[in-house]
């Protein structure tokens, strides 16, 4: 994602709802344009989880990484290419938008 | 891929249904968000004239439906059904619709469509509904309006149908098959095919309305289909009869006969949903209208109902003998339209024996290859268990 950097900040897009159930965390997309399909959701691993809770349209990805690599003791290169990644996959499904 | 996403997810194959289901976990909610209609059908169990002002009185509010519905997610509601009466004759259906999505929950609704305008359609673009249902009286303007007994429905059903399905909004389309479209039907059949590619589904079995209005259910009897009737229209409908002998084993449960409980509730009721009525009750399904069984959401709250009514409803029993040695030994049950809820409607009583809904379910099992005995009478059914 080309406009993408370290210093982005983003935020949870307002046409999704995020829900918690069972322990599981759920990405409820209600407007159209999330996914290809009305009847889809989206779940997150534990780690995407960690990733997800600290984007508060506040925190820079630099931020986010420097905080994951703190918590779980990781190099921040490793940590920050999994922020990234992730944020290119919610960004390309309009899960999550770019602040500003 | 990061791996951190999971796949996309179609809802109907999501693992933590089956979590859910095992936590007695609300899953889905009906909301009647008003018993009016600018319909008059004969057939309906609920409707109300749209101007009545006292109904209109009673109705929740958007304030109350929110909290209720908050209420809901809370306990892991995933799916809610607007319904009615006629939910769009509510001016501020947009922002309960918006309001429920927003609590991340999937929308359904129920309507006759002759109220959509572009205004509608806009929202249900913009957020998707899980399904628009859309009830289809006639294939014809004059068996339609002998239905709903309202000149002009008609052409203001297929306007706002057409809206609908031009622009791209799902629609699912269903029929009530009565006394008065029955000679319509292959023609509503081809109606429905015409405008959408999913399967359209017919209910023949009308229950008598909610309150208990004598004039209106001498109408809803009228409507009824004959036993026969009934039998003839499913086996015509190859989907529908298939469907019936695929699963003939679950519908005629030769078991049952020897389970001795004399429980009420067999049913799903209560079990992951509930309704709420207009007028801000809970209820176990729907149709359930007996006063004990129901719980007022304007003095009390969802967990209170769910935690403490929903077991005390379920733990109900019956203590009529003619009851216990027939309708709850019955192997037919799943072809019946019997229930407690259904029962209550009839005859005032959630274990009284329904004469026609037996003969129905007799003849319908029969076409289905049961032998066993015929409809129910209180001589020739007291200990006969039929035979497959």
């Amino acid at each position: 994602m080309d406009n993408l950097t370290p210093e982005s900040i983003l935020v949870h897009s307002d046409d999704i709802v995020s829900r918690e159930i069972e322990g599981e965390l759920i990405i409820v997309p209600i407007a159209s344009g999330i996914g290809d399909m009305e009847d889809e959701l989206y779940t997150l691993n534990e780690t995407g989880r960690s990733i997800w809770e600290r984007i508060d349209g506040k925190r820079s990805l630099q931020n986010i990484t420097g905080d994951l690599a703190e918590e779980y003791s990781a190099t921040p290169d490793i940590i920050m290419k999994d922020v990234v990644g992730l944020a290119e996959e919610l960004l390309k499904r309009k899960i999550l938008v770019i602040k500003g | 891929m990061t791996g951190f996403i999971g796949p996309e997810t179609r809802i109907q194959d999501f693992s933590l249904w089956d979590k859910m289901k095992s936590t007695r976990r609300v899953l889905s909610f009906d909301l009647e968000i008003t018993a009016r209609c600018n319909n008059d059908c004969h057939h309906c169990y609920i409707n109300l004239p749209a101007g009545d002002k006292r109904a209109r009185e009673q109705e929740l509010t958007l304030s109350e439906i929110e909290r209720i519905a908050s209420e809901a997610v809370k306990l892991g509601a995933f799916w809610v059904l607007i319904t009615g009466g006629e939910p769009l004759l509510r001016p501020d259906f947009p922002e309960i619709y918006i309001s429920l999505k927003r609590k991340g929950l999937l929308v359904s609704v129920f309507t006759n469509a002759t109220m959509i305008q572009k205004e509608h359609v806009d929202l249900f673009l913009k957020y998707p509904p899980r399904d628009i249902e859309v009830s289809v009286y006639g294939a014809t303007k004059e068996t339609y309006e002998k239905v709903t007994g309202s000149p002009g429905s008609f052409d203001a059903f297929e306007r706002g149908l057409k809206l609908l399905v031009d622009s791209g909004v799902r629609v699912r389309l269903k029929a009530m098959a009565l006394r008065s479209n029955l000679h319509e039907l292959p023609a509503i059949s081809v109606f429905c095919r015409k405008y959408t590619k999913d399967y359209y589904r017919f209910d023949p079995l009308l229950h008598l309305r909610f309150d208990g209005d004598a004039k209106r259910n001498a109408g809803i009897i009228a409507e009824r289909l004959t036993p026969e009737e009934i039998v003839t229209i499913e086996q015509a409908d190859s989907e529908r009869f298939g469907s019936l002998q695929k699963n003939c084993d679950k519908l005629i449960n030769e078991n049952f006969c020897h389970t001795g409980c004399d429980h009420l509730f067999h049913c799903g009721a209560g079990n992951g949903s509930f309704s709420v009525s207009y007028d801000g009750k809970f209820r176990l399904c729907s149709s359930l209208w007996a006063p004990e069984t129901m719980y007022d959401f304007r003095t009390g709250t969802l967990h209170d109902a769910w935690v403490n009514t929903v077991p005390r409803v379920r733990e109900l029993r019956s203590r009529d003998p003619e009851f216990l040695k027939t309708c709850r030994r019955c192997p037919l049950i799943n072809l019946c339209l019997w229930c407690p809820a259904h029962s209550y409607l009839e005859t005032g009583a959630m274990d009284a024996c329904v004469e026609y809904f037996c003969q129905v379910a007799h003849a319908r099992a029969a076409a289905l290859g049961y032998k066993g005995p015929g409809p129910y009478t209180h001589e020739s059914r007291t200990d006969t268990i039929g035979e497959l």
